[in-house]
């Protein structure tokens, strides 16, 4: 059999890619594409009409002023997240490739959370928050003590921190191949030339490490910026809408107000906004790579 | 030779990943044409719920419908926004015979998506039926109204009098027994719901309706012919709130008061007024509530009627599809179900005595259950219902809410208020009617 025909190739590809490229094509390039044509519309989401109307609802997606303050939300609240994510995963995945006793179970311990979807995670955060925390900082100020989700900062503060409870687990497992990668030999090297411990780390290690830290902050960017399940149960925007993220305000814009095609236009470019950060964060990250 | 069979193994099962793949979509286009051509013998109708307390009687009794009437009855229920569900059902040329909906979602959504009701028998014993352009869309559920829920245990145990909620009329009325409930030992007598469609969906939203012409009102605070801070109508009803807001029990957290606990205390008798509708008796019903409680009127200063009026109507619509994908027969059995709900004894009972919902209908006149429904229906009854005004903007709970969350919560002074509500009015508009 010829091994350079065309046939052969399309034979070849669709043996081992076809399935996949039918679905990839059925659930992603198709929509959104689609998607693409309906931002053009001003379709409510349900008439049977789709009136065309051009870049209208681009020209209104850039003066929606709530919309740019859930992004610009997105933005400090994504920046808080990516940089705690990644330093605790770091420091979880330290501790437990550093032979403490039963570091599997750590290992194991850590991810869990991830395991736990974003809405059942939320909502027995807001418990924690809304009734246990208050329950004991009440006992000890000895008065009524407002939950922290009924502050604007406040709400701000729990997003990250269940985002971080959330995320780090399992960037920490990412951390943990990096670390398993880094041959001892030449840690050992680098201590025998006389570096301290720290030394080494942030001379050897880390720079050999640089592949998972590009990969874990692409992760956690692109996460954070589209965060919506966790928003929804802990928060649902209050109080006053000051907690409102882009998704959930794309979300409310074209299924609650009925705006479909302002909130696709909104959701692209939410969407161009974190290709472009995540593709720059990898282009960046990706330049210095060492390899080892 | 070897070689040659695995990689034709190889080709058949990818083929076969691939025939199932397309399978699967062709199945369930198989299956809905199905359920169409099954309707010759035993029509199925599929009926959508967007009231989550009533979906297991209703299950219940669509099964023993079925059985009965030889119709089939799926009942679905969705949490999602009910226009979101509908969007993607009919999308997915899967509409519901029968919806339930909101009146809005029946003005969004009746001339191209309804069948015309006019001419059912029960349109004539009803006034809260939703027509557009003078045709019946909207089979009427229930009345809901709003207004103070009261506990009058409590404020008999806290005040050792008889509580008479005719007697409360004006704010001033209503902040004297709420004093007096102090003094008998009621620390803060008044829970305060912050969700923002009871804030703005809900109070705020009877400043308009109380208008002799809410549609001029508003048109005016838009055009800004009428300065809301300047308004009668706004400040007593503010002025009524502040009554509210001074006396919530949770009046330092007021924004991360939940619901529950909420209504809990009002059930149980902790605190002894709450702003809400009957609909809240399925959470109040959930706890050991005091027997003696009931629905008044808004309080407030304006001596205009409206203190000793509740404020609703009509609440929930059943809508019936007319699209190609319900068949002529689906169409009928889905008229004989709303007629059945309506006219049938098991069905008028079913709706007031197993629901516990108040009937919209003149002809249904068995006795309402529970002690809110039974203030709604005595005021309804009395022809004492302001009507809801139902074409407010999809975003008007959620912005104007944030807006009296921030009232509530001591962050605006009134005046900031008035200026967001009417920020907000000069953009949106009122949905067509």
């Amino acid at each position: 059999m010829k091994r350079n025909t065309m046939s052969y190739k399309v034979q070849q590809f669709l043996m081992f890619a076809g399935v996949a490229a039918v679905l990839f094509c059925a659930v992603v390039v198709i929509p959104f594409v689609y998607g693409i044509y309906l931002t053009l519309t001003s379709w409510d989401g349900i008439a049977k009409t789709k009136p065309f109307v051009g870049l209208a609802n681009y020209a209104e997606a850039f003066k929606d002023v709530a919309y740019w303050q859930a992004l610009g939300r997105t933005a400090i609240y994504s920046i808080f997240a990516v940089v705690l994510i990644n330093v605790v995963a770091f420091a979880l995945a330290y501790l437990v490739t550093s032979g403490i006793k039963g570091q599997n179970f750590f290992r194991a311990g850590f991810f869990v959370p991830n395991l736990i979807g974003g809405i059942v995670l939320g909502y027995v955060w807001k418990f924690v928050f809304n009734r246990a925390f208050v329950a004991i900082a009440s006992k000890i100020a000895n008065q009524q003590v407002p939950s922290l989700l009924s502050t604007t900062s406040g709400a701000m503060f729990c997003l990250v921190l269940v985002s971080v409870w959330q995320f780090a687990g399992y960037m920490m497992l990412i951390y943990v191949a990096g670390f398993m990668s880094v041959s001892d030999a030449l840690k050992e090297a680098a201590m025998i030339d006389g570096c301290t411990p720290a030394q080494a780390m942030w001379n050897v290690t880390i720079p050999l490490m640089r592949a998972s830290f590009v990969q874990c902050i692409f992760l956690s960017i692109t996460r954070c910026f589209v965060i919506y399940d966790v928003n929804l149960s802990l928060t649902k925007g209050e109080p006053f809408n000051t907690s409102v993220m882009a998704a959930m305000h794309v979300y409310n814009t074209a299924f609650t107000y009925k705006k479909y095609g302002l909130g696709q236009a909104e959701a692209l470019i939410l969407f161009v906004v974190c290709a472009v950060v995540g593709i720059t964060q990898v282009y960046i990250g990706k330049k210095g790579e060492v390899a080892a | 030779m070897k070689k040659h069979f695995k990689r034709a193994a190889a080709a058949l099962f990818a083929g076969i990943l691939a025939a199932g793949l397309l399978a699967g979509c062709g199945g369930g286009a198989a299956s809905s044409s199905d359920s169409g051509s099954a309707s010759g013998d035993g029509v199925a109708i599929s009926v959508f719920n967007s009231k989550m307390e009533i979906q297991e009687q209703l299950e219940e009794k669509a099964a023993e419908y079925s059985e009965e009437k030889g119709v089939d009855v799926e009942v679905y229920y969705s949490s999602d926004t009910v226009a979101a569900h509908l969007a993607t059902r009919y999308s997915s040329n899967e509409p519901y015979t029968l919806s339930m909906v909101d009146a809005k979602d029946v003005y969004a959504l009746a001339e191209e998506h309804a069948l015309d009701l006019s001419d059912q028998e029960w349109v004539a014993n009803t006034t809260q039926a939703v027509s557009v352009n003078g045709k019946v869309y909207g089979f009427p559920v229930c009345v809901e109204a709003r207004g103070i829920i009261y506990n009058a245990d409590a404020i008999k145990k806290a005040t050792g009098e008889d509580f008479d909620p005719e007697s409360i009329k004006t704010t001033d009325d209503f902040k004297a027994i709420i004093d007096k409930c102090k003094a008998g030992g009621m620390e803060s007598p008044v829970g305060v719901m912050k969700e923002d469609w009871s804030l703005a969906g809900h109070f705020l939203a009877e400043v308009y309706e109380q208008h002799e012409d809410p549609d001029a009102f508003i048109s005016g605070v838009q055009d800004g012919s009428i300065k809301l801070i300047e308004d009668q109508k706004f400040n007593d009803m503010m002025d009524t709130f502040d009554v509210l807001r001074d006396n919530n029990y949770a009046k330092d957290a007021a924004i991360s008061a939940e619901r529950e606990v909420t209504e809990q205390k009002l059930a149980e008798g902790e605190i002894a007024f709450m702003f809400g509708g009957n609909w809240d008796w399925s959470v109040i019903n959930a706890y050991d509530y005091s027997e003696n409680m009931g629905m008044m009127p808004v309080p407030n200063n304006s001596g205009d009627g409206s203190d000793s009026k509740l404020v609703g109507g009509g609440s929930k619509y059943f809508f019936i599809d007319s699209s190609e994908n319900t068949t002529p027969e689906q169409q009928q059995a889905a008229k004989d179900f709303l007629n059945w709900l309506a006219n049938d004894p098991e069905g008028q009972e079913f709706v007031v005595t197993d629901c516990a919902l108040v009937p919209p209908f003149s002809n249904n006149t068995l006795e309402v259950t529970d002690p809110l429904g039974k203030s709604v229906k005595k005021y309804a009854d009395a022809d004492a219902l302001i009507g809801n005004y139902n074409y407010l903007p999809d975003d008007h709970y959620s912005v104007v809410g944030a807006s009296m969350q921030k009232y509530l919560a001591g962050e605006i002074d009134r005046a900031g208020l008035a200026d967001e509500v009417t920020k907000y009015w000069a953009t949106a508009e009122v949905g067509a009617h």
